[in-house]
């Protein structure tokens, strides 16, 4: 899957936003969204609140979890366990870096927020990497992997997957019966 | 017809349709059309964006386009000339004008339908009033033939009587009419006679995104470099510049206090926007201090630094405010931070001893991300250099499109260049203005100074463009006011001649006001090219959007200036 995928799956997460015009309730395949009105906050996918803040008709409000206390926290208890926590939002990394890029003035403390968000991210992949070393390296026929985000398993996806199947081709190539080899070429 | 309320009369009639935007190659231009194409983006209006160059490109576009287009909007061309002689529209065309040409033509002005002008009333315009100008033809012409007719078919005796109270009457009525002509050439001559420039068009677009509380830092940054491009080109006067600036401030100030406070600081890469009390050095911070001072037109004439003499002087100057050689002549970021941290009040401090009193000037400078700042005036001068750059494969129209990249936050590496092309320019104009003093290359030719910048000169290529020739004509004229000891000669204009195309063999003619410290920038070279052409009838091109900038023939260039001389003394 490609990272741009992922980010497309992310943009269905809902968020607040504040606009300024107003507008009738509208039906989409999605669902229903609206009505709007100036000044009062509603829910909307983060497709349309990117569209609409950089057509300048609207104000973001950060997700609750986007706020540098939580963050802190939520670092604190990542780097304490050896296994995965619970994320704020499954697509949190996403969602951090949309936001930010787009709206970065209607967020608060904006640089803190992206490197907490970038330190969380990292202690995970790390965690991810150990992980998956000693799966191949001590051959373990299962793992578990509670509270990984779509993003994280994408990165490690491929190389995973590619390694494990030519780790089988290496192995059964190492077991006595042509009819292996001519399998395996 | 002026429109009053820009947003109803302008954008919401504008916002349902498509729209031919025709921008003209100016800074000013390009930043009111950033602004006009980021609302057009707002709102998804659909447009086409046109550069032109002068009043042929204008026709030809107008010609292109007439089919598909029925709203026109023109950005700083097409308000001094009777545009609807000249384009010939059809009668559903709407042209809408947002231009910095004055005067303003009165036809343009008195015309209700098809021409609005989106110009503030209260910029001191000066129009003759309808009544002075402007007179039903129909009654004169109606009257007399219908006398005439009377006259044929009354008895003779009656008709005589009859006839010469009728002759008196249509006697009195030809003098009042060869009167009133008379006084209307005399209005019109009077209030055609001078060119100057108006509030800035990238201003009157953000009032326009301002009342449509559309406005972002960007936008406002763009008004900022729209109003600095009119001050760096000396467009308006000094009074103008700094009512505009104390405008723009309220902006700013509005914008600033919008999002921050204690608790909750922007993110570095917002776009902040200061006010500056900063030195009139041209791109100091991008260049070496010493550079810089050579390169500026206000220093380089005030120390006269074509001589030996002023050499010595700047060599005192910077000993006098105790900078030393090797750190002012290398690169500005690299100077110590003991030396750059007093560094504006320091030269302001040593400048006031040397005779330089406004070393400093207001304007504005933007900061984003950790390592971009740049003044307004930086901008500028390479948005200039991009938009004339005389590299061999450059089109007009790629040059527009690089300068008009180069505006936005995102283009990084194109304004470097272009403040790397500015340099440049800024150096071969510096060159150019030494050689010419230290050679006499002016001449002062009675009602006023001339001078030709001949073929083999370096660099003149760079001179074929008018904003780069406007620039060195200014800079001339303050160098030659500074070296000559003829109280007579500082008082006259300048016109400056150089080649503009050698296969054609045709100069470029430009013609600028006298320097004076008061100077109200109007300038009258306009009509008297115009006249000086029609004399002699030399061939010339009257095509561009200032009318004080002509194209002209080589070989008619003695006899026209003669007729020039004739004229104005």
């Amino acid at each position: 899957m490609d990272p741009s995928e992922v980010e497309f799956l992310a943009e269905k997460e809902v968020v607040k936003i504040i606009p300024n015009f107003s507008l009738d309730k509208i039906y989409l395949i999605g669902g229903d969204l609206g009505p709007f009105n100036p000044g009062l906050p509603v829910d909307v996918p983060v497709w349309l609140a990117l569209n609409l803040k950089q057509r300048q008709k609207c104000r973001i409000v950060p997700p609750e979890w986007m706020d540098v206390e939580k963050l802190e926290e939520i670092r604190e208890l990542e780097r304490k366990e050896d296994t995965f926590t619970p994320v704020p939002s499954p697509y949190y990394m996403e969602l951090t870096k949309l936001l930010l890029n787009h709206a970065s003035d209607n967020i608060p403390k904006a640089d803190e927020i992206r490197t907490l968000v970038k330190d969380i991210w990292d202690t995970r992949i790390a965690k991810l990497r150990l992980s998956a070393d000693s799966f191949i390296s001590q051959q373990e026929a299962h793992a578990k992997l509670d509270n990984l985000t779509l993003m994280e398993i994408n990165t490690t996806r491929s190389f995973l997957l590619d390694t494990l199947n030519c780790m089988y081709k290496l192995r059964s190539n190492l077991q006595p019966g042509s009819k292996y080899i001519s399998d395996v070429v | 017809m002026f429109i009053t309320d820009i947003r109803k009369e302008f954008y919401d009639v504008v916002v349902n349709q498509r729209v031919a935007l025709l921008v003209s190659s100016e800074i000013d231009a390009l930043c009111a059309c950033k602004i006009l194409q980021a609302l057009f983006h707002c709102d998804q209006v659909q447009y086409t964006l046109v550069p032109v160059t002068g009043w042929q490109d204008l026709g030809t576009a107008f010609l292109e386009h007439k089919e598909q287009f029925r709203c026109f909007v023109l950005i700083n061309c097409g308000a001094n000339v009777d545009l609807l002689e000249t384009l010939q529209p059809e009668e559903d065309s709407i042209f809408f004008i947002c231009d910095t040409h004055r005067p303003v033509d009165v036809v343009n002005v008195y015309n209700d339908t098809q021409v609005k002008l989106m110009i503030k009333q209260d910029d001191d315009l000066g129009v003759p009033s309808y009544d002075d100008i402007f007179r039903d033809e129909e009654e004169e012409g109606g009257n007399d033939s219908g006398n005439e007719s009377d006259g044929g078919s009354e008895p003779s005796g009656k008709r005589r009587r009859y006839d010469e109270g009728e002759v008196e009457r249509r006697i009195e009525r030809q003098r009042a009419t060869r009167e009133w002509e008379a006084r209307r050439r005399e209005i019109l001559f009077d209030y055609e006679q001078y060119e100057y420039h108006g509030t800035s068009a990238a201003m009157v677009i953000f009032e326009l995104a301002w009342v449509l509380t559309k406005d972002t830092k960007d936008m406002l940054w763009w008004a900022i470099i729209g109003l600095t491009d009119q001050l760096v080109h000396d467009k308006i006067t000094h009074m103008k510049y700094v009512t505009d600036i104390a405008t723009l401030q309220r902006h700013v100030s509005r914008h600033n206090h919008r999002n921050e406070d204690e608790d909750n600081s922007l993110s570095i890469d917002c776009m902040r926007i200061s006010f500056e009390y900063d030195l009139r050095l041209a791109l100091y911070q991008h260049w070496s201090l010493f550079e810089s001072i050579c390169n500026s037109s206000y220093t380089s004439c005030n120390f006269k630094l074509w001589s030996m003499h002023g050499q010595k002087k700047l060599q005192e100057f910077l000993a006098d405010m105790g900078l030393p050689l090797k750190q002012v002549k290398q690169k500005f970021n690299s100077m110590d931070m003991s030396v750059k941290e007093n560094l504006r009040e320091v030269i302001e401090e040593s400048s006031n001893k040397y005779g330089m009193k406004d070393i400093r000037i207001q304007t504005f400078g933007v900061h984003f991300g950790f390592k971009n700042h740049f003044l307004a005036s930086d901008v500028v001068h390479a948005t200039a250099a991009l938009l004339e750059s005389t590299e061999k494969d450059d089109s007009p129209g790629d040059n527009f499109i690089k300068a008009l990249d180069c505006l936005s936050r995102s283009n990084l590496e194109r304004l470097h260049g272009g403040i790397d092309l500015a340099k440049k320019k800024l150096m071969a104009i510096q060159q150019t203005v030494a050689s010419c003093i230290c050679t006499n290359l002016i001449l002062s030719q009675g009602p006023f100074l001339y001078c030709y910048l001949l073929e083999g000169t370096p660099d003149v290529k760079l001179f074929s463009k008018p904003m780069a020739l406007t620039l060195l004509c200014k800079y001339l004229l303050k160098a030659f006011v500074r070296s000559t000891r003829n109280k007579r000669c500082k008082l006259l204009p300048l016109i400056i001649a150089a080649p503009m195309d050698v296969e054609k063999r045709t100069v470029i003619v430009l013609g600028i006001p006298p320097e004076s410290e008061t100077s109200d920038k109007k300038n009258f070279f306009g009509r008297a090219f115009e006249k000086a052409a029609e004399s002699t009838s030399s061939r010339t091109l009257h095509d561009h959007f200032d009318t004080s900038i002509i194209e002209l023939k080589m070989e008619d260039r003695t006899k026209f200036l003669d007729a020039l001389i004739t004229l104005l003394s």
